[in-house]
């Protein structure tokens, strides 16, 4: 019932006070219970109820059983004419003061209260939603990060393909070696006997050739001047002949 | 000799190339393209050359025996076959390669196991709506104020405010 201790205006507060420890202490029992109610309770929802924005339902609900419904309204107005009448509490320009100002505040309050209040507690979900954002913000890293440590694990597996690529590169290329230096002996040993059949047939085409020039040479030169004119005028006579044939043809 | 070559093993391209990460694409292109070219040389090589008709160059080569002796020459020659000098190298680093992946992985399941702890802390904390501060700055320490570095409100520099 101290929770109640709030009895001014900030009832029109919505029930979520401060993002500090005083009110949400105050909820909790005095030194009832062993220490660190750990979490704590939530907040109440709504403040206590009041009746006229002052008076608490406890009260009403105290005096129901013994004088009803009208119990506390007639205790209330009993006691403000018995104050009035005995003169307890004196009528002075100062109460006309208290009036006025009480019914402004009450005024302002009605008006502004629910904005202020809806202020107020838009500050608080800034802060919350701010923590909360930094929460989840951490934790989707967090998993995040799990993830990506999965991945390189995952692409380390992958290492030996990198020898193995290597590895084949270094056989092939011995491979490609061996072929290599087997198709060049090959063809070195080709060569050179191709060679000698080359040079072989040059002899040859060499000996022909001078052959042949020799043996022309000797025949130019065992012809006489006398077989020469013979031969012409043997010519001569086989041409007249031919033009005769020709002629006649 | 055929024995002394060592078999080829199937490289799985497609599936190296998944596994490389982007830092290290460059090197795995060059890695790629060098293969290929290989590749291509050795198929460009036919596996063995003619074989020298001996009978021909017996009845052509006049000079007596030459055929026959290179002939007996070439039988009874042994190519020299290159010297493997990478294939050791290669293991060895693999072998080192081996080493810290293992290393690397046990660090990568610490740093795993830390995160997963954090996660879970994070997890059972209980809601915002429902801490007091002394909760809030038990759950994240930066929160806290030091309120003797600053002893009075509001206990941080006002430029943090």
């Amino acid at each position: 019932m101290l929770s109640r201790a709030v009895i001014l205006s900030a009832n029109a507060l919505k029930g979520r006070g401060h993002f500090g420890a005083g009110l949400v202490q105050a909820s909790r029992s005095l030194h009832t219970t062993s220490q660190s109610l750990a979490p704590v309770p939530p907040l109440p929802e709504k403040g206590g109820k009041v009746r006229h924005g002052v008076f608490p339902e406890e009260l009403f609900q105290l005096l129901y059983p013994k004088t009803g419904v009208t119990g506390p309204y007639m205790l209330g107005t009993g006691l403000l004419v018995y104050l009035l009448s005995k003169e307890v509490y004196i009528v002075n320009p100062e109460s006309f003061a208290a009036l006025s100002i009480t019914s402004v505040i009450i005024y302002g309050v009605k008006t502004y209260g629910p904005s202020v209040a809806a202020f107020a507690d838009k500050l608080n979900e800034d802060k919350v939603a701010k923590a909360q954002e930094v929460k989840d913000l951490a934790m989707a890293s967090l998993a995040q990060a799990i993830e990506d440590e999965k991945k390189e694990q995952w692409r380390i597996e992958g290492r030996a393909l990198l020898f193995d690529a290597k590895r084949n590169n270094v056989a092939m290329l011995l491979e490609t070696n061996r072929r290599e230096r087997i198709h060049m002996v090959n063809n070195e040993v080709k060569k050179r006997l191709d060679y000698q059949i080359a040079l072989q047939q040059l002899h040859r085409n060499m000996e022909q050739e001078h052959m042949i020039n020799w043996v022309e040479k000797n025949v130019v030169g065992s012809l006489t001047p006398q077989q020469e004119k013979e031969s012409i005028a043997k010519c001569i006579t086989d041409l007249k002949a031919l033009a005769l044939a020709k002629a006649t043809a | 000799m055929a024995g002394r070559r060592a078999a080829l093993k199937a490289v799985d391209w497609v599936a190296f190339s998944e596994r490389v990460p982007a830092n290290q694409r460059g090197a795995f292109n060059a890695l790629k393209a060098r293969s290929d070219a290989i590749v291509a040389r050795l198929a460009s090589v036919p596996e063995a050359p003619a074989p020298i008709d001996w009978s021909y160059y017996r009845h052509a080569v006049a000079r007596p025996g030459m055929a026959e002796d290179f002939e007996r020459k070439f039988g009874a020659l042994r190519i020299p076959e290159a010297v493997d000098t990478q294939t050791t190298a290669i293991d060895t680093r693999e072998a080192e390669a081996e080493a810290s992946a293992r290393a690397y992985a046990t660090e990568s399941e610490d740093r795993v196991a830390r995160y997963r702890a954090e996660l879970e802390k994070f997890r059972n904390m209980i809601p915002f709506d429902r801490m007091t501060i002394g909760d809030l700055n038990d759950a994240f320490p930066e929160t806290t104020l030091d309120k003797v570095k600053h002893p009075y409100w509001p206990h941080k520099a006002i430029a943090d405010l």
